[in-house]
């Protein structure tokens, strides 16, 4: 038996998509207006992707944010999932306990993080930069990391690595041949998570940040206030398109093999 | 097969790892002069030219306004060798103990510099801050709208501009207008005038049509709005996308403001930024790097330089007598409360 929906649901629905994709979708047409004032629309180019590309302080700070974002991400997936695998073997309260601690940095606001971090450094001081980042970006990654890890971890179940260790496995061949494999699509998901936060962080690199440091979002912020330029809406397009290829690469990876339960990242 | 898939997998992952880390960590051995200031604040060419010229390198950063610098600098450590903080923050600065006097000895190009911009009252005989630019808050507006003759912030009152306004988001800037207007001083710590001001403002909303500082430019240009309170270097800027658009500096005075070179405490490279001031300065590098962002040079030898429409357009090339009417803001202290309040109750009261 069918369900018939209210006629008003598909209406809020439709409001609803509007409401959140309009102002994306804005930036993305006007990254193709021929004109400088953002206005009206006057016509189709590619002048702001090229100019983009021969802007010098652009093109570092596209540099510094793949740094940040590739050594950031590699830590972060080492260490959380170092972390999700060795709380496992805890005692159930143990783990209820550092599990809260390490979800913690998920729900702290950006902006107590960035600004604790920044007392942290500077009491140790330690010179902003792009190494403070870096360590910035991995405080928060990590937690991600470990909840994408621990979260396969608790589905996949002990019952296949005891059999491994009982047919003679060693420790380490358990781990390589049975546990890695089963939780290889959440390290990769949760790196893919971490890449993704780390390239988009405005607010705590913004604490953290010092000389010839500036990420992409810091750059974007500082043009902001001097008027919205077509090359920044050009930036945003393609900041926007790597995000949602790599959240929906996680998704992907996530979701392999898994047959009926699906994650969902992205109303896809 | 599976096992030599992960140990590349991991291969890699470290290689990433250190290639990023060393790249992150160790740059070139040149002396780096690190600049920390507004967005598209410096020609790039012109500091190519100086890296280049002094075998150095410069690296550039932005803030979006004088708070987010106050608070970096403040944290301490930031190590940038040269800001550019507005009047109003010098000031601030130097009462907080975060700025390094300037070394003139260093800077023999700081003649150049107009005598109108030497010495000003935030920072009284430039131990701490050379100025870098300069521009008045008056009135802008489109001539095919605007029929009257504009001399007066009266003219923003006038009820045929109804919905037609535009006016800059700012505390300071527009109760300081209001302030002008009834001929008092944009400063004042009076709260009975501060007060006044407000009232005054309110009567002007029916005409507002936006308090918006970011895209006052674009409304004009467009021809959103008729009549707006606009930056003079901002007002320049209109006017060469839509010449109709006019610039007065309104009779009953106005205020002005600047950006400033200054060197924040714990600079490593003092001498570098002294040097690159210095470079800056010169008349002829000056005017390129003007030419290039549009806003009033207050270099007087670097006129000869300039291009006969940058030195034509009054917008940037306020008079004496225009500059005669201004007044800077001042640190109002206690005050600001009051201001902050009277701005709340003005802006929730549309």
């Amino acid at each position: 038996m069918k369900k018939a929906n209210h006629p008003l649901l598909g209406i809020h629905y439709v409001l609803m998509m509007v409401f959140i994709y309009l102002p994306i979708l804005m930036i993305v047409i006007f990254s193709f207006n021929n004109t400088r004032l953002s206005g009206n629309w006057e016509g189709f180019t590619l002048d702001w992707y090229v100019s983009l590309f021969s802007n010098r302080y652009v093109m570092e700070a596209l540099g510094n944010s793949l740094t940040v974002a590739l050594v950031s991400t590699v830590v972060s997936t080492v260490l959380g999932t170092l972390a999700a695998l060795s709380i496992r073997k805890w005692s159930r309260k143990g783990r209820a306990g550092l599990n809260g601690l390490l979800y913690l940095p998920v729900i702290i606001p950006d902006i107590i993080m960035g600004l604790s971090l920044l007392v942290l450094f500077s009491q140790m001081k330690i010179d902003p930069g792009k190494m403070t980042i870096i360590i910035a970006h991995i405080t928060f990654s990590l937690s991600y990391v470990y909840v994408v890890v621990s979260a396969r971890l608790a589905n996949m179940g002990r019952q296949l690595e005891e059999a491994a260790l009982d047919l003679g496995a060693s420790r380490w061949q358990t781990f390589r041949h049975v546990t890695l494999p089963q939780i290889s699509p959440g390290i990769i998901a949760g790196a893919l998570i971490a890449f993704t936060l780390s390239l988009d962080d405005f607010m705590i690199s913004f604490f953290v940040a010092g000389p010839s440091s500036t990420t992409l979002p810091i750059y974007i912020y500082g043009q902001v206030k001097r008027g919205v330029s077509p090359e920044i809406n050009a930036l945003c397009t393609l900041l926007i398109i790597v995000s949602v290829i790599l959240i929906l690469l996680a998704q992907y990876v996530l979701n392999r093999g898994r047959g009926q339960k699906k994650h969902k990242m992205l109303p896809m | 097969m599976k096992k030599s898939v992960w140990t590349r997998l991991l291969l890699a992952g470290l290689l990433t790892t250190v290639a990023a880390l060393s790249l992150a960590g160790c740059g070139s051995d040149k002396e780096t002069l690190h600049i920390y200031s507004w967005a598209d604040n410096f020609d790039p060419d012109v500091l190519k030219d100086f890296e280049k010229q002094y075998d150095v390198k410069v690296t550039y950063d932005n803030y979006a306004n004088n708070e987010d610098l106050l608070a970096k600098i403040k944290a301490g450590g930031s190590g940038y060798d040269l800001i550019q903080p507005s009047d109003y923050m010098v000031k601030t600065m130097i009462d907080l103990d975060l700025l390094e006097p300037i070394d003139m000895n260093n800077i023999p190009n700081f003649e150049n510099i107009s005598e109108t911009f030497k010495n000003p009252e935030f920072d009284p005989g430039n131990q701490y801050s050379i100025i870098y630019t300069s521009g008045v808050t008056g009135i802008a507006y489109n001539k095919k709208y605007v029929k009257e003759d504009i001399k007066s912030w009266d003219d923003l009152w006038n009820p045929a501009y109804e919905g037609k306004v535009l006016l800059l988001d700012d505390n300071r800037e527009m109760i300081g207008m209001a302030l002008k207007k009834q001929g008092k001083s944009n400063s004042t710590t009076d709260e009975a005038e501060i007060k006044g001001a407000e009232e005054e403002l309110k009567t002007l909303l029916p005409n507002v049509l936006a308090f918006d500082t970011d895209n006052i430019k674009q409304k004009m240009i467009q021809e959103e709005g008729w009549i707006a309170t606009v930056w003079s270097g901002d007002a320049s800027f209109i006017a060469k996308d839509n010449p109709d658009v006019a610039y007065v500096v309104p009779q009953e005075g106005a205020t002005i403001f600047s950006d400033n070179y200054a060197i924040p405490k714990g600079s490593k490279n003092k001498e570098l930024a002294e040097k690159f001031m210095n470079y800056m300065m010169d008349p002829e590098v000056s005017a390129k790097n003007y030419e290039f962002i549009g806003y009033s040079n207050p270099n007087t030898k670097a006129m000869d330089f300039h291009t006969e429409e940058y030195r034509s357009d009054t917008m940037i090339n306020l008079t004496d007598e225009e500059l005669g009417r201004t007044e800077w803001l001042k640190d109002v202290g206690e005050a600001l409360q009051t201001y902050d309040r009277s701005w709340n109750e003005l802006k929730s009261g549309r």
